[in-house]
């Protein structure tokens, strides 16, 4: 909202600078976002917060000015309010359909007007403020509005059926060529002003084009009104209009200043358009009921923290316009004026007296946090997580929740109507809220592939929303993405190392055995085709592991490469950790360490060789793992070789090598007998 | 053998012992039972009678010399750091070890927020995405029908009850007043919708950082004074700030945090469209009708609320100029954080 420097001067004296006054408005709640001189002048942009209605004008801020100064806001006089009845003239009649929706109309009647360009002042100050000159009469009724903050229109008088104006709701299907030419198609969600036969306005947005005041009007009707803001937002919303009128009716309308305002608009046409104004017609109440709040001084230093005189908040409350009496001891009852539709309680009287105080005047202290007992959950892991993620190398990604549905295709397998689907997206990209993190991160991915990265390895813990039984599901997920190939430098050369199925299972592992779980608490089944393991932990689908799927590739523009993720609903997962961590004894005695090396069939799994040591291994092997791996030309084609490590164990003694060999052989027996393994 | 030409051999032969290993070769090849000196000593038998004495002390004294060689050397020796690997390392090249990944420049932030409250005392809790009408707006005094609502527009579901994406953090203030009783100290990060256009410095989805606080005495100077310290510990002691008065519908009084545009130092560029200063954070008292909604007696309790954009303050902080790259995570611009 733009006002000008004289402009304000002409309703409180302003001794300080443009620049000095923006910065005071500023820091009292009007930010001054820009200052601008033009024509021996500065126009302040100001933006008003859509509380204060009452700043929309001129005369409002000039309050604001006078409040923070400490200096009389001068209100201008209004004159000869004079109604000069000609004989022969008929009165016009005001019709209000429903009070709540027009609870105040003003119509004064003008006759023998001359309509032409505005004097100079006029268009300067309206061009000022960001405003185009039409008229001399249309001009006046915007300088009022700037002025005053009350919207008023002028119509043509000889082009309306003068019986009476009804306000009232649009028919259904009732049409209205405006004042920018749009004709538009109307029901009964709208207000509109009317003489007998039709609409001649949408109320307190915009006139109609047929009884709009031109060069060749004689006669007019200025209407002065209030209309509710409530309907005003909604035919505002519906036709896609915005006015200056629209917006102040929005916010709320002083009604207590209509009739002063249109007055001050009678005089100004009289003056600069001529005419005489012959009839004035009212209809409603221009009086609001009387606002009275109670205000303890104390309250106001509780609640701000520092003592302020009650002569100065007395004095600070006046200046505002609002009337205080003082009650008993440090009590008062202020009268909120009509301008302020946004102080209701005793807090926003607070509020007014700090801000004029000046926020910069009010002490800072530190506030005393009791302490707290919080519950530890599991979703407190998640930072940990995330840190064991980045301690393997992985980046973090940040998707968006939102997706196009086409994204899902190769991933998800549900119900179309178990996703959550937006009422208003803005793009065909904001469709759904997502129910797996999977598709964002493989297009991440894809975006990365394009910028010429060789190596992607990127995860992501965020929310996936879907329906189950008809409920509306939140859940954290876990997502993984690996593609390509990364270069291991080991002090005298390179591994390249390419991301696969294994690398996803590595991630995983070091995270379950981080959280607690031990090896036999998860496994990883696989699907038919090859390119899919479910992550079963202690009996629960908690997750993928994924090859994608080759179509997607395509789709997303993936060439020559393979990519691979995982997904885990985390808070599945964490439900079924153990918290308690629990100390387990150091072994006091020593071991045996037996490696032995077998040549077998590469079909035979690495878990049915666990299985069968397991089985055969009795108590004392405390554990058996790989430790070396080959296949190479001294291995037959179809055959691998691998080392496993045994190592026994006991607790109460030192164990003996003529006690382990017997069960040793005995295993390496099973595993030759059952597998066809040789002993290399 | 010619005990000066050994002796001569002896003391060359000390010289190039650099290690303990070539000194234990060296000592069991002239002091070992089958070293030379050991083999000289057999030999004595077997020469003339009139020369074993002499020749006998002249060994003697060669392996007492030799002896107290060894002794210094190995003295020497253990005072030298020992060498592990074989040949000299060019340390130039590439160090062995397993690249660190990162956390998301917007995690790091919001990491650090975190602190800096949970250091003053506050708790962190969250609160889900998808939210009731009440929760985001008339719980919090947002009337339904008012131009106040336009700021924050949000997402609708296609769903019965009018479920939403949240447009803001403070929903959950509702969330944690109805569930538990005062004194509350909270901060919530989190996602948060808003149906705008995407450009360099919006975002359909972004990121806030609630906090509030709930007690008996709780004062607008404590608001002043949590996020002074909150402000100097993320942008440093030097940095100016300005609490400005503004209006939410949810606070009263309420106030925005401003502060000196980092980049042009408040002489005013396009970055704070040449005001100097940059808004940060927006607070307030909690206004008596969120108490009423959530059961509080406002008549008993205050408190203060406060509320911030996640990336406009990793903007500021890093220099970042496009909103877009959080989102569009190019890893070249993540492994700079």
């Amino acid at each position: 909202m733009k006002v000008t420097y004289n402009w304000l001067k002409e309703f409180v004296e302003i001794k300080i600078t443009p620049k000095a006054l923006a910065e005071k408005l500023t820091m009292a709640g009007l930010e001054v976002t820009s200052l601008e001189e033009k024509e021996q002048d500065v126009i302040f942009e100001v933006e008003v917060t859509s509380n204060r209605p009452d700043c929309l004008s001129v005369l409002g801020i000039a309050r604001e000015v006078a409040a923070i100064t400490g200096k009389k806001l001068k209100l201008p006089e209004v004159s000869g309010r004079r109604v000069r009845r000609s004989p022969g003239h008929q009165a016009i009649a005001i019709k209000i359909e429903d009070k709540k929706d027009c609870p105040l109309y003003t119509a004064k009647v003008i006759r023998n007007v001359k309509v032409g360009p505005s004097p100079d002042w006029l268009k300067k100050r309206l061009e000022l403020v960001g405003c185009r000159s039409v008229n001399n009469v249309v001009d006046i009724t915007n300088y009022v509005l700037f002025e005053w903050g009350e919207p008023l229109h002028a119509f043509d008088l000889d082009r309306l059926n003068q019986e009476a104006i009804i306000v009232r709701r649009a028919k259904n299907g009732e049409r209205l060529t405006t004042i920018d030419a749009e004709e538009r198609l109307l029901n009964r969600d709208i207000l509109v002003i009317a003489d007998r036969e039709k609409a001649v306005a949408i109320a307190g947005i915009i006139g109609g084009k047929d009884t709009e005041v031109t060069t060749g009007t004689k006669n007019i009707l200025l209407e002065a009104a209030i209309f509710n803001p409530i309907i005003v937002r909604r035919g505002k919303q519906a036709q896609g209009l915005q006015s200056e009128s629209a917006y102040r009716f929005e916010r709320g309308v002083d009604l207590e200043m209509v009739e002063k305002a249109s007055w001050a608009a009678v005089g100004l046409i009289e003056k600069v358009a001529g005419g005489r104004c012959v009839l004035a017609r009212t209809s409603g109440t221009p009086r609001t009921t009387k606002k009275g709040i109670a205000l303890e001084v104390s309250t106001v230093h509780k609640i701000l923290g520092i003592d302020i005189p009650p002569i100065k908040i007395r004095k600070i409350l006046t200046n505002l316009g609002f009337k205080v009496k003082a009650g008993a001891k440090n009590k008062f009852r202020v009268g909120v004026p009509s301008s302020r539709p946004d102080v209701n309680l005793g807090i926003d009287l607070i509020e007014e007296i700090a801000r004029i105080f000046g926020y910069e005047c009010i002490p800072k202290s530190l506030p005393a946090v009791k302490p707290q007992v919080t519950v530890s959950q599991t979703k407190d892991l998640v930072p940990q997580i995330k840190n064991m993620l980045v301690g393997l190398g992985l980046n973090e990604v940040i998707t968006y929740s939102l997706i196009d549905k086409e994204l899902l295709k190769g991933f998800w397998v549900g119900e179309g109507s178990d996703l959550i689907e937006i009422l208003n997206p803005l793009s065909k990209e904001q469709e759904i809220l997502r129910p797996l993190l999977m598709p964002s991160l493989v297009n991440c991915t894809a975006y990365n592939l394009r910028q010429k990265q060789t190596y992607i390895n990127i995860f992501e813990i965020a929310k996936t929303y879907f329906k189950s039984g008809g409920k509306i599901q939140e859940q954290y997920s876990l997502g993984v993405a690996l593609c390509g190939m990364k270069s291991l430098w080991f002090g005298q050369g390179h591994l390249q190392d390419e991301a696969g199925f294994l690398h996803l299972k590595g991630i995983l592992e070091t995270i379950f055995k981080r959280l607690g779980l031990a090896i036999s608490d998860y496994k990883f089944i696989g699907k038919e085709n090859g390119n899919e393991f479910e992550v079963n932990v202690r009996n629960d689908n908690t997750g993928t592991l994924r090859r994608v799927d080759k179509g997607v590739l395509e789709r997303l523009d993936i060439k020559n490469k393979e990519v691979f993720a995982l997904e885990i609903g985390l808070e599945r997962l964490l439900s079924r950790l153990p918290i308690e961590k629990k100390f387990v004894p150091l072994a006091r005695y020593p071991g045996i360490t037996r490696d032995t090396t077998l040549e077998l069939k590469e079909d035979i799994t690495l878990e049915q060789i666990m299985e069968t040591i397991a089985q055969r291994g009795e108590k004392l092997l405390e554990e058996a793992k790989l430790i070396a791996y080959f296949k190479g030309e001294q291995v037959p084609d179809g055959f691998r070789r691998i080392t496993i490590s045994f190592r026994y164990c006991s607790a109460e003694r030192t164990l003996t090598e003529a006690e382990i060999n017997p069960i040793h052989t005995n295993v390496v027996k099973a595993l030759e007998e059952r597998f066809q393994a040789k002993i290399r | 053998m010619d005990i000066d030409s050994l002796k001569t051999q002896i003391d060359s032969e000390i010289q190039g012992v650099d290690s303990p290993e070539k000194l234990e070769e060296f000592r069991v090849k002239f002091l070992g039972r089958k070293g030379i000196l050991a083999q000289l000593t057999s030999s004595i038998p077997s020469l003339p009678a009139e020369e074993r004495s002499a020749f006998g002390q002249q060994v003697n004294a060669l392996k007492n010399r030799t002896l107290s060689l060894v002794a210094e050397k190995q003295k020497s020796l253990a005072s030298q750091p020992a060498r592990l690997t074989a040949g000299i390392v060019d340390i130039s090249m590439p160090g062995i070890a397993q690249d660190l990944g990162r956390l998301h420049p917007l995690t790091q932030v919001t990491e650090e927020i975190c602190t800096i409250f949970q250091g003053m005392g506050f708790s962190v809790v969250e609160g889900p995405e998808i939210e009731t009408e009440y929760n985001n707006f008339t719980g919090l005094n947002i009337p339904s029908e008012h131009p106040s609502r336009d700021v924050f527009d949000t997402f609708y579901l296609k769903y019965k009850d009018r479920l939403l994406l949240r447009s803001h953090t403070s929903p959950v203030q509702i969330r944690v007043m109805k569930s538990r009783k005062p004194p509350l100290a909270v901060i919530v990060p989190g996602r948060v919708y808003r149906p705008d256009a995407v450009d360099a410095s919006h975002s359909f989805m972004f990121h806030q950082i609630e906090g509030f606080m709930v007690d008996e005495e709780i004062k607008f100077s404590d608001l002043k004074g949590a996020l002074e310290a909150f402000v100097k510990a993320v942008f440093g002691q030097e940095i100016k700030m300005r609490f400005r008065p503004h209006f939410f519908p949810f606070t009263e009084p309420s106030a925005e945090v401003d502060i000196s545009c980092i980049i042009c130092k408040g002489r005013g560029c396009s970055v704070c469209a040449r005001k100097g200063w940059l808004e940060i954070l927006g607070s307030g008292m909690i206004h008596p009708n969120v108490f009423k909604h959530v059961g509080y007696d406002p008549k008993k309790y205050t408190g203060f609320a406060f509320g911030m954009g996640i990336e406009r303050i990793a903007m500021l902080k890093y220099g970042i100029n496009d909103i877009r790259l959080f989102f569009e995570n190019d890893l070249r611009f993540l492994k700079q954080f």
